[in-house]
């Protein structure tokens, strides 16, 4: 019986079972915490709202003054901004808490909480930034932006496209979380001078993500498909869903790209672990931990 | 102002320009990201305006040196003195134990931050403009002289803004973090510093232009560009000023003791 | 060096072995100019830290050890080795037979930590949510929880707040329900780094007293740091003392006195006010006719010194007083820093 137990505590449902215990726990917890006050749960919202609108009103606003941007037109456009937005509203549902910053973690010698866990880092980190209930209006407002646009595109909803757009979503939200774990994992190194380097991304990433990136210089733009991934975040997914990509396996890249920026993060991020077993932090802020 | 008391601020701006140099050059990927961000915007104004002659008084070449010149003077058009997190941690209470000025203090810190960031991104920027295809020069030199006094009045509005804003929401008790993003973003839309406020449709950028986000960053920048009547925005700007000091002064005598012990 | 006390043990009740541990970290030194900045960042000076020295410790299961040094000496090192946060750079770690820097996941599962500047409570959470957060996560089952938390609310008095939020707790509140939480998942060894720190003398007595009946109760092995010496000598019975990286002192707490404490205060009172002169003794307070010394009482004997005294001045009353733990300990700590 002791063998069967223990061979269902390695095995994938184990494992599956286990992070729908703690998605529930932390979701529970979130729930909690968004609810703890009238007003502070209002403003919360309201904040969150008013704070993604204003992230792409710059955008809109162009958009609507000179009809589109490029061979965009205004409501690809808005299209285009409603699926960053959605694509965002994943990161910042499945991995609040600083995980998806997760330099700050790091630099301020926060894993220590994560390593004295009984539980593999990679599970801890997929599990204890879940916040659906705080983080909700984010993709919800985004959703809002791609259901208006789509109506005024008349965009056909097959039951492909629509697959198409999941999937695309999710390796967009894994490419983000890539960027920022590739980046943050500087802080492994150098826990003072890259703390706030996923400040910096973000900054990137919320400044660059709202603009069709057609037409844009070459050398920028393959940048922005390799170290600087954004162009996958919004502009490359939606010229494959919005028929601006004639090309059939167009809305197969992003999910390639993930793959593989899932896959390079994972070694850095290893390496960063290995190193900071031989160092530690010198470090520690209470500072944002677990607020 | 006493020599003694400069050289108080002058020891806490340059104890704080230490300070954010870091202990390594990754401080320095904030500025390729950055650099990165501005070749990017400048790329997609050119798609944006391309063919399009001159919109609303402004033609490509002054928008792509105003969006230039935004992004080299980008700390000083949105002045912060991480008042956020002075309160969040409660270290704000030692600031009254020091024997200078608690306005005066944050300042001097804050422009200990631009020092290097002025020297190692903004200067450079300017320099590398024209490989860039803008020409960074100011439309005169009376505009550059100008500039110089709109940019000064732009900060002390920035300023007030910023006290004004940090003790009102202790007084409120919100969330200093989400309310402070939430500024930003629309700081940024409203102030011209992304797009310049005669590009915005249905007229919002003339109703834009009298609140004061304008005259922190869209004042100087159509001073610089020689995009809008000078006279008008440095007095609107020194309207603002006049305003929002005494607003930020009377903020922070009412709530000082809530200010002392939030954190804390 | 000082041997340990105990040579002889048998192997199969220690739980902790640390055997040859070294640990280095590098440190950039930095010139406080402003005109220094750019070679603090290209050229700086590197020092290496010796946080620990081929650190040789063997624990017996149901021990409670005090773990003690100045600040800078190792201890936090130690402890993080020992929690799995850091590898040694040479020599091996094993506790509860497995190897710290292995199988990270089942050693972590079996030990409990606590490090007193910081809390694995979910600030703005009640505690309760965080114990119920602890029952998923270290996955206990729910009657062995329901049994813990009976007890640690009991015992640790959590009932009055364990529906607070956590950022509303004071400061020994937020340490008795860290202390529970480490407990749930019934640890059979605990790793306190200073459990103390910031907490009122009542709460600290309350703490202590937990850890004691835990350890009398459960059986738990028990290791803590602390500055706070008289508490560790009335939890602990053993005292294990690191300088600079070394373990300097191994043993109890009455060879410690006899080994560093030779010192002895001397309290005279009498007629003048003036205190008299005593060769071999210094004198640390007068007042109102009363005279406090402090003196070696390995080097000068109490007899001459009374002699001496009532040669200058007529004697009204006298006391002795051996030397408070935390007396001997600053000695020794001056000691080594000469």
């Amino acid at each position: 019986m002791d063998s069967g137990v223990h061979q269902f505590k390695s095995s994938p449902a184990f494992y599956l079972l286990r992070i729908f215990k703690l998605w529930y726990i932390h979701a529970y917890m979130d729930l909690m915490w968004v609810t703890r006050d009238l007003r502070n749960c209002l403003i919360y919202y309201l904040s969150d709202v008013i704070l993604n609108i204003a992230g792409v009103t710059g955008t809109l606003l162009l958009a609507e003054r000179f009809e589109g941007i490029g061979s965009w037109t205004k409501f690809q456009v808005v299209f285009m901004l409603g699926y960053g937005i959605v694509a965002s509203g994943i990161v910042y549902t499945f991995f609040g808490y600083n995980i998806s910053h997760i330099s700050r973690r790091l630099g301020r010698g926060q894993l220590d909480h994560t390593l004295i866990q009984p539980q593999p880092i990679w599970m801890c980190l997929l599990t204890e930034g879940f916040n659906p209930f705080s983080s909700s209006a984010i993709p919800i407002s985004g959703l809002g932006l791609m259901v208006w646009a789509g109506a005024k595109l008349s965009l056909t909803l097959s039951p492909g496209w629509l697959a198409m757009i999941a999937l695309n979503l999710v390796a967009s939200s894994a490419i983000m979380l890539s960027f920022s774990f590739l980046w943050g994992s500087l802080a492994f190194w150098a826990p003072r001078g890259a703390e706030e380097i996923n400040s910096s991304t973000n900054r990137l990433m919320d400044g660059l993500r709202p603009f069709p990136l057609d037409g844009v210089a070459p050398v920028l733009l393959s940048s922005m498909l390799t170290v600087f991934p954004i162009g996958f975040v919004a502009w490359y997914p939606c010229r494959y869903l919005l028929g601006l990509d004639p090309r059939a396996w167009g809305g197969c890249i992003t999910p390639v790209a993930a793959v593989i920026f899932v896959a390079l993060t994972a070694f850095f991020f290893m390496r960063g672990l290995k190193h900071y077993g031989q160092t530690g932090s010198q470090r520690y802020l209470s500072f944002g931990h677990r607020r | 102002m006493r020599v003694n008391t400069l050289h108080k601020y002058w020891k806490t701006t340059a104890i704080a320009a230490a300070e954010y140099v870091g202990n390594n050059l990754l401080f320095l990927m904030d500025y390729l990201l950055r650099f990165l961000r501005v070749t990017v915007l400048l790329s997609i104004w050119r798609v944006i305006l391309a063919s399009k002659g001159e919109v609303s008084g402004m033609t490509l070449e002054s928008v792509l040196t105003y969006t230039l010149i935004s992004e080299v003077f980008s700390q000083q058009l949105a002045p912060r003195v991480r008042l956020d997190v002075a309160i969040w941690e409660g270290s704000i209470a030692t600031r009254f134990l020091r024997p200078i000025g608690i306005f005066g203090q944050f300042t001097a810190e804050m422009v200990g931050r631009w020092i290097f960031g002025f020297c190692i991104f903004s200067l450079p920027l300017l320099l590398v403009a024209p490989i860039l295809g803008v020409n960074p020069l100011p439309v005169s030199v009376e505009a550059a002289g100008l500039f110089v006094f709109s940019l000064a009045l732009a900060i002390s509005v920035g300023l007030a803004l910023e006290f004004a804003y940090g003790a009102l929401m202790v007084a409120l008790e919100h969330n200093l973090y989400t309310l402070d993003m939430v500024r930003n973003a629309i700081g940024m839309v409203l102030s011209g510093a992304l797009l310049p406020l005669a590009l915005l449709p249905w007229g919002l950028g003339e109703i834009f232009a009298w609140l004061p986000f304008a005259s922190m960053a869209s004042a100087p920048l159509q001073i610089y560009t020689g995009t809008g009547d000078p006279f008008w925005l440095v007095s609107v700007q020194f309207g603002w000023s006049i305003i929002l000091w005494p607003l930020a002064y009377g903020l922070w005598r009412k709530y000082r003791e809530k200010l002392v012990s939030h954190g804390g | 060096m000082v041997k340990p006390d105990r040579s002889d043990t048998s192997a199969s009740d220690i739980v902790v072995e640390l055997s040859g541990v070294c640990k280095t970290f590098r440190q950039k030194q930095r010139s406080e100019r402003l005109r220094d900045v750019f070679r603090n960042l290209f050229r700086p000076t590197v020092r290496e830290v010796h946080a620990l020295r081929n650190i040789d410790l063997r624990i017996h299961r149901g021990e409670i050890v005090a773990y003690a040094g100045p600040n800078g000496a190792g201890k936090s090192t130690t402890v993080k080795i020992l929690s799995s946060l850091l590898v040694p750079d040479a020599g091996t770690a094993r506790v509860l037979g497995m190897n710290t820097a292995r199988d990270r996941i089942r050693y972590v599962g079996r030990i409990g930590v606590v490090f007193g500047q910081r809390t694995e409570l979910w600030w703005d959470q009640p505690v309760a949510a965080s114990f119920e957060w602890k029952r998923v996560v270290w996955d206990i089952p729910r009657d062995r929880y329901n049994r813990m938390l009976d007890f640690v609310k009991e015992l640790m008095g959590l009932g009055e707040f364990f529906n607070s939020l956590t950022r509303e707790l004071s400061l020994g509140q937020r340490m008795r329900a860290d202390l529970g939480l480490v407990l749930m998942h019934e640890p059979e060894i605990l790793f306190l780094d200073e459990p103390t720190i910031g907490v009122d003398v009542l709460a600290k007595r309350n703490i202590l007293e937990f850890i004691k009946d835990l350890n009398r109760e459960r059986h738990v092995t028990v290791m803590l740091t602390s500055h706070d010496m008289s508490e560790l000598e009335q939890i602990a019975g053993r005292i294990v003392m690191i300088n600079r990286g070394q373990i300097a002192f191994d043993g109890d707490f009455n060879r410690l006195r006899r080994e560093f404490g030779a010192r002895r205060r001397l309290l005279i009172e009498t007629a003048d006010r003036s205190p008299p002169d005593l060769k071999g003794a210094d004198l640390i307070k007068s007042e109102a006719g009363r005279h406090e010394y402090i003196f070696d009482a390995s080097q000068v004997k109490i007899p001459a010194l009374l002699e001496q005294a009532s040669i200058q001045a007529q004697i009204l009353d006298v006391e002795t007083h051996q030397a408070s733990i935390d007396d001997v300990i600053a000695d020794i700590y001056e000691k080594w820093q000469k």
